[in-house]
């Protein structure tokens, strides 16, 4: 104390002092942030997925039979100069045929006795992020010559469009849960720390230390530790995700690998629920132990 | 400086009272022995005078602030003013010489440039220059209370209080630490000695002598 120190400094001191109970704080604060580390990361990594999803080829038009290959072109170069429209495939009725065959798999056996392809000619068009096809481009589509049929989105999107919004309640009801339990967690540990410094305490409240004079260097401490432990949990997660996503296709066209890839916001959204936590937990856990002491 | 109009004590789930019908004035500046055999009151006397305790019934005051009705955010602002001086040191065994003195400024917002010096002056003073930087549990018993002593005075508190300063000290150590009060004493503080070592009495020419007998005040001449 040969210069004055401030409240970080004190805490910078007296995390010195005792490093065996840094390590418990770290080591505890680093799973439980992993964990909602882990969540976040999966949370969002969904969260994309659906959009992917949402965006994927929301509207398949179907051309006449008799409309050729070349018509389909002029159509595909036409509704590609659309705002709306980001991409537009033209699926002929060759390739159509083959994913088809593809799909069916082991059935494809089926398929033997067709003498003609029976499908048509088609364009995939897939919409700028974020859009959905509506009846008034459908109608647009339809108006056109040489088109069928226009089929807009799938049902199941729908539904899980529809489903989305309480997943999404669902999901942060959990992580609010989980971010109660990170505070719990910094509460004990201060509480803790408080119990193991009481001599300490006692000598700081003989002398005259006011309480924020004793309390401050404890919830810094407790964010240090969550700053801390947010690093080792982000690190720690990236591994474990590195580790489990090896590529695997899943339904929907989705793959394994993009599920459980670490996005870099992560890593600062658990940084923010740290120093949260670390301030919250801080404040409580010193809130009833060093409350100014007056004559019992 | 310190006044106490009948005051008692009393714990719960004790039948008898720690103090009883207590009236004591401590003008400024005077050397007051404290003194009685153990479970006396001794201790829960100078308790009062810091707002470790408050009284059952009767007036507490010290310079002049009623202590029985001081709200605990005005408590650290009474502690800076009385310097307290304790048998098992209470000090931070982990924290150096300089810092343990030191707390007692750094507590009150004083700066460094106020606070080195004056520190420095008061380790020499009580011989512990040379130890300024060794962590206080390195030290011997007599050391550490002249730590004690040395953060007691470094504020230059208008009172102070010591309670059994010496009785974990051999005659020699014993002597040197009442040398330190007595130096305080000379300039110009109010002080307190709880002691039941008649040998101390000796120790100090003129001082009051005031005996407690079962938490009742007797008063030598």
């Amino acid at each position: 104390m040969s210069r004055r120190r401030g409240a970080l400094g004190r805490a910078w001191l007296q995390m010195r002092e005792d490093p065996w109970l840094q390590g418990v704080a770290v080591s505890t604060l680093t799973v439980a942030l992993a964990i909602v580390g882990a969540y976040l990361a999966l949370c969002l990594n969904l969260h994309q997925a659906a959009a992917r999803l949402a965006t994927g080829a929301t509207l398949m038009v179907a051309l006449e039979d008799e409309a050729s290959l070349e018509r389909g072109r002029d159509l595909a170069r036409e509704v590609a100069g659309w705002p709306e429209v980001a991409e537009v495939r033209l699926v002929g009725k060759t390739e159509a045929l083959a994913r088809f065959r593809q799909q069916l798999g082991p059935h494809q056996g089926l398929l033997e006795g067709l003498t003609d392809n029976p499908l048509p000619n088609a364009l995939e068009i897939f919409l700028q992020p974020g859009l959905r096809a509506g009846p008034e481009m459908a109608g647009r589509l339809r108006s056109r010559s040489g088109v069928a049929e226009v089929v807009t989105s799938r049902p199941w999107l729908h539904r899980l469009e529809q489903g989305g919004a309480t997943l999404a309640s669902l999901a942060m009801a959990l992580g609010f849960l989980l971010f109660l339990g990170v505070v719990l967690l910094v509460t004990n540990t201060v509480r803790l720390a408080v119990y193991a410094r009481r001599e300490q305490l006692e000598v700081l409240d003989l002398v005259g230390a006011s309480s924020g004079y004793a309390r401050w260097p404890f919830v810094l401490e407790a964010v240090l530790q969550a700053l801390a432990a947010s690093l080792l949990a982000s690190l720690l997660v990236w591994g474990l995700l590195a580790l489990l996503a090896a590529p695997a296709e899943l339904p929907l066209g989705l793959d394994l690998s993009q599920l459980l890839g670490l996005d870099w916001r992560v890593p600062l959204a658990l940084m923010g629920v740290a120093v949260l936590a670390g301030v919250l937990g801080g404040l409580l856990g010193v809130g009833r132990a060093l409350r100014p002491r007056g004559p019992a | 400086m310190v006044l106490l109009t009948r005051v008692s004590k009393r714990y719960s789930g004790r039948p008898h009272p720690a103090l009883e019908d207590v009236s004591l004035h401590v003008p400024p500046g005077q050397f007051v022995y404290l003194t009685g055999p153990s479970g006396a009151g001794k201790t829960t006397l100078l308790r009062l005078l810091f707002a470790a305790e408050a009284p059952s019934s009767g007036l507490v005051r010290v310079g002049g602030a009623d202590l029985g009705r001081i709200s605990s955010r005005q408590v650290p602002l009474l502690r800076r003013k009385v310097g307290v001086i304790f048998q098992d040191f209470k000090l931070m065994p982990l924290r150096s010489v300089f810092e343990n003195v030191a707390l007692a400024l750094h507590v009150a917002g004083r700066g460094p440039n106020g606070l080195n010096g004056r520190v420095s002056e008061m380790l020499a003073q009580v011989g512990l220059a040379d130890k300024a930087q060794v962590r206080a549990g390195e030290l011997s018993g007599g050391e550490q209370q002249r730590v004690a002593v040395a953060r007691a005075l470094v504020g230059r508190p208008p009172l102070l209080l010591a309670d059994e300063p010496t009785g974990n000290l051999d005659p020699g150590t014993a002597t040197e630490v009442m040398r330190l009060l007595l130096q305080a004493h000379a300039q110009g503080s109010t002080i307190l000695v709880a002691t039941h070592d008649p040998k101390l009495l000796d120790l100090v020419e003129g001082a009051r002598v005031v005996h407690l007998q079962a938490g009742r005040l007797l008063e030598h001449p």
